[in-house]
């Protein structure tokens, strides 16, 4: 018993030490997110996507007159109480400037109180539930965009497109999913008030489920004009298969994450064309040079670019921390986090000009719909 | 009325991938009264060696055996692959356990469980999979106005079948009355003369075989697999077996389909959301008034 | 070492005074030595370890198979999250306002259900886990919040002392856990405690003795259930927020593990189990994405060479032979 004691000490020692030399001449970036998990795919792409991030910018000079940047990566598996763990083990570095943290409102809520509380600057690109920002924190930022952003554009500008008077909306039931929804018939509400369009049906699947005939032939029986999902593009994908099958045939218009090339894949590309979806600019078609640089830089090492719309966002929060720690010359966070509440503005990134309201939310972030077309191509509807 | 057909078809669907899961952990618990939980797992790792044969062995498979041929040898490669690992498993994980207890073999199923899910998560990469949609039969019938895929028909058919076929080995045989008998008394059935080890092989070479069968099926019929799906699945076909009283082989047939079809009528007359608690809320019910469930026999349990 | 008579917790301290004293001394030194990150690791081994003790009671004591253990730690935590969010309630108020709604509850729904054996209660309570996790997922007259929970949960009080750094959170956790011991171990050697062992080794019998062991099942439910709920309030008040994905079948399966790797019914045991689960994923870190491959090959390696958990419990006239027997199937 002492003798496996003894081990699992001198283990654990090794590992502290192993992680306590770190160069001089770095500025070290906190990663929290999943790298384990049900969500494991977002976080190792975030991971991916903040390293090449962090490449180019090291190819380039790196910041502060040559320091390279560095990336210390922590697993919070997707989940509140390993979010906490994973917050409190960052905030104990001291050699981390910054924290990009992480996918998951409901993870990055107690770990961005931690951050709050001990004064370390992270910024969510995962994270889009509204309230995250209106706790007044200093230290909290999101490169991403918020849920009633997304919720008001649907409202504006769909039921126009498709003249629809029926509109069934569905979700999955996670936070991101059900917030999305939520806003959405929120936005609708007055439009619905005014007699112009009605809510037909609104319902959650549950994900990680396959099989959704049932709730879809529930929704075939309300004749819906359009139809919004708002949960994943593993449920997106699987819905629209059996949705088509089942003699659905009204336009199919999925939230941000509803939509990419795996989504394509899954459903087939006979069933995936014409389906839409409301999404910030997607990876490909961001017209910014860094965009461009970005994306080759990724294809080139790992054979594909991200399938989703998240791990950019990392890799943009990323980049805004390197840009305002090379501008402002200071690690100090307090002085940090006044210089990106305030001075940035406007700053070139991947998914556009990157600056932050006083809140802390990023400042336009733009919707556009986008089509599947027959070559199974996502591209913008004008 | 074509609605309500349509629906029960979907269910009964459903319900055969949960059976044929089930049969996988009432096998192992009738004859080792133990809760199998990486039979779940096994079920996804089925699932993934189906995939990378369709997606690796494609060409070369059309090209000599045709579409049926690849689609068979996806199915029997995972099968048998499943089989072996079922059995490395059982030597490796439960058999150095068992012999101290049932609750320890708990714990240790647990922790193998995990062990192959985060494994196929390493081998496989997170990302979910897609199966190759253009190797699966995707033609429609119309029965009197209901739409059933042809897909779905396979799957009822070859479900029905796989049940029958185990059906009649464990009701029918000499050697499915040794695994009927060792799943009644293991130790009385030892001092009949028969050989517990050969069907403690037997349950969990056939258990993670079926599980592998389902995993493959599901992939083609959703074509979309994920490391996590079989804690999902997993839990369903448990729940399925203890509705029908865990142990009973037919039981868990009948409880299998009758979980699909309890799904169905929450999600379509209740809401979605609402349908694991109402499945969840019938099984209390059944258990309050028939403890051992549908077709389980009645005995004084001491645990 | 002879049946003791009288308290429990005075047989453990006259048996081992000096090793006791150094496990409590290292408990207090603990957190003035090490960062905050080590001090929260030790809170959530305190909340496992109150987790454990509670499910202790219930698996260890009484040998009921409970897999849904979590739903009693989120009624607890849901309870302290909605009134405090809503009605301004105090943390501290909440603490036993928490417990007693989380053994309320396992008192209205095991009560139908207790009378099922074995495997049969357990996939009840999984069910009931289950039910609950879902129920507040879909947010029934919009109070958890749905899938976003609850957040904006306040600190615990007293005056002016208020607890919100990590240390203070320790000392609090641990200070409940330490109360929580003692009085199990009282409990353990009191006549509740023996009609629960009486009715785990053999429920008939005890029946027949006059003990009625529906009351007591139901009574070791209710305690087990308020002690989760202890632990549900402490966590929700840590965290700030609660959400449904904190109270996963998972979180059952691990709260299993605790008592079955320390050893049914030992309290000692159940502290180790407590520290392999909330420890073994954090030691591991470095290994990224290979931790929890890791974790899984621990467990079965746990069990391998240690079945009856690293510390079991001794006993003298009462043994454990008949949980542990391999006849596969244990005779009426």
């Amino acid at each position: 018993m002492k003798k496996d004691v003894l081990a699992i000490c001198a283990l654990f020692l090794v590992i502290m030490a192993g992680t306590a030399i770190a160069a001089k001449d770095t500025v070290v970036i906190g990663l929290q997110g999943p790298i384990t998990g049900a969500w494991a795919y977002e976080g190792q792409m975030a991971k991916q996507s903040c390293e090449i991030a962090a490449d180019l910018i090291n190819k380039k000079g790196g910041i502060l007159g040559g320091k390279k940047v560095v990336l210390k990566v922590v697993d919070d598996a997707g989940e509140p109480k390993s979010g906490a763990l994973a917050a409190q083990k960052l905030v104990t570095q001291k050699d981390v400037v910054a924290v990009i943290s992480t996918y998951g409102s409901s993870v990055c809520e107690p770990a961005s109180n931690i951050y709050e509380k001990f004064k370390k600057v992270n910024i969510g690109y995962g994270v889009t539930a509204v309230r995250l920002t209106q706790r007044n924190f200093k230290y909290f930022f999101r490169t991403c965009g918020r849920d009633d952003s997304q919720g008001k554009f649907f409202a504006e500008y769909v039921p126009k497109k498709f003249n629809a008077k029926r509109i069934a909306i569905m979700h999955d039931n996670t936070a991101f999913g059900k917030g999305l929804a939520e806003d959405t018939k929120a936005a609708l509400a007055a439009m619905v008030k005014a007699g112009k369009v009605s809510i037909v049906y609104y319902d959650a699947i549950t994900p990680g489920e396959k099989d959704f005939k049932v709730p879809l032939t529930t929704l075939r029986e309300t004749k819906p004009d359009v139809w919004y999902f708002t949960g994943y593009y593993a449920e997106a994908a699987l819905l629209v298969t059996q949705a088509r099958d089942i003699g659905i045939t009204c336009p199919f218009v999925g939230g941000n994450a509803a939509i990419n090339d795996e989504f394509v894949k899954i459903a087939g590309l006979k069933v995936a064309t014409g389906c839409y979806m409301t999404n910030e600019p997607l990876p490909g078609d961001l017209p910014y040079p860094m965009a461009k640089e970005f994306l080759a830089a990724y294809k080139a090492k790992f054979g594909n670019i991200p399938s989703s719309p998240w791990p950019i966002y990392a890799a943009d929060a990323l980049n805004v921390i390197a840009y305002a720690v090379d501008k402002s010359g200071t690690t100090d966070s307090t002085k940090l986090a006044a210089f990106l509440r305030d001075q940035v503005n406007g700053v070139p990134g991947i998914t556009g000009p990157i600056g932050f309201t006083k809140d802390g939310d990023r400042e336009g972030v733009p919707f556009y719909l986008y089509k599947v077309d027959d070559s199974g191509k996502i591209v913008v509807t004008k | 009325m074509q609605v309500i057909l349509e629906q029960l078809i979907n269910g009964l669907t459903i319900g055969s991938f949960y059976a044929l899961i089930a049969l996988g952990y009432t096998m192992v618990y009738g004859v080792l009264k133990l809760i199998n939980f990486a039979h779940g797992d096994f079920f996804t790792f089925g699932s993934y060696l189906g995939y990378t044969v369709l997606v690796f062995g494609a060409a070369f498979l059309t090209a000599h055996f045709g579409l049926w041929g690849v689609l068979s040898v996806a199915l029997l490669a995972a099968a048998i692959s499943i089989a072996i690992v079922g059995v490395i498993v059982e030597r490796l994980a439960y058999r150095p356990v068992y012999k101290a207890g049932r609750l320890p073999a708990v714990v240790s199923a647990l922790g193998a469980s995990i062990f192959i899910q985060n494994a196929i998560m390493v081998i496989w990469g997170p990302r979910f999979q897609a199966y190759p949609s253009e190797l699966i039969p995707n033609a429609h019938l119309e029965i009197y106005g209901i739409n059933i895929s042809l897909l779905q028909v396979i799957i009822l058919v070859m479900s029905f079948l796989l049940m029958g076929v185990l059906y009649f080995i464990v009701q029918k045989t000499t050697f499915g009355a040794a695994v009927r008998a060792t799943a009644h008394d293991r130790k009385t059935a030892a001092l009949m003369g028969i050989n517990i080890n050969k069907v403690i092989f037997f349950v969990f070479t056939l258990g993670p075989a079926l599980g592998a069968i389902t995993g493959v099926m599901v992939g083609m019929y959703y074509r979309q697999i994920s490391f996590t799906m079989g804690w999902n699945y997993g839990l369903k076909a448990f729940t399925a077996s203890v509705l029908g009283g865990i142990g009973n082989i037919p039981g868990a047939m009948v409880g299998g389909l009758i979980l699909g079809v309890l799904e169905m009528l929450g999600a379509a007359y209740i809401s979605a959301a609402w349908k694991d608690v109402f499945v969840f809320i019938i099984l209390i019910l059944v258990l309050i008034f028939r403890p051992t469930g549908l077709l389980g026999e009645k005995t004084a349990e001491k645990v | 070492m002879e049946q003791a008579t009288g308290s429990g917790i005075r047989k453990y301290i006259t048996a081992q005074p000096l090793r006791l004293a150094l496990v409590v001394a290292a408990f207090l030194i603990y957190p003035f030595l090490v960062s905050d990150y080590f001090i929260d690791i030790a809170f959530f081994f305190g909340i496992y370890a109150l987790l454990g003790l509670s499910l202790n009671i219930v698996l260890g004591e009484v040998g009921l198979f409970d897999f849904g253990h979590a739903g009693f730690y989120a009624i607890g935590a849901y309870t302290t999250a909605i009134l405090n969010t809503k009605f301004g309630v105090p943390i501290l108020v909440l603490l036993p306002l928490s417990a007693l709604a989380a053994g309320l509850f396992a008192y209205i729904v095991c009560s139908p259900v207790i009378h099922l054996q074995g495997d049969y209660l357990l996939i009840v309570t999984l069910g009931l886990g289950e039910i609950i996790r879902l129920a507040l997922i879909n947010n029934p007259f919009d109070l958890t919040g749905g899938p976003n929970g609850v957040f904006g949960i306040d600190f615990p009080s007293i005056g002016p002392l208020v607890v919100d750094s990590s240390i203070e959170y320790y000392f609090l956790i641990w200070i409940l856990v330490g109360l929580s011991i003692v009085g199990l171990l009282s409990l353990q050697h009191s006549r509740i405690g023996r009609a629960w062992n009486y009715i785990r080794e053999d429920e008939t019998a005890a029946n027949a003795s006059g003990i009625d062991s529906r009351k007591y099942k139901l009574l070791a439910f209710v305690l087990g259930a308020g002690l989760a709920g202890v632990a549900g309030n402490v966590y929700a008040s840590k965290l700030m927020c609660v959400s449904p994905e904190s109270f996963t079948f998972m979180e059952s399966c691990l709260m299993f593990c605790i008592v079955l790797i320390g050893g049914m019914g030992s309290i000692p045991g159940v502290l180790i189990g407590a520290a392999f689960i909330s420890l073994f994923p954090e030691i591991f870190r470095p290994f990224a994405m290979y931790r929890m491959l890791i974790f899984g090959l621990a467990m079965i390696l746990m069990m391998m060479f240690r079945p009856g958990g690293a510390w079991p419990r001794k006993r003298g006239a009462v043994g454990l032979k008949s949980l542990l027997d391999d006849t596969g199937r244990s005779d009426a």
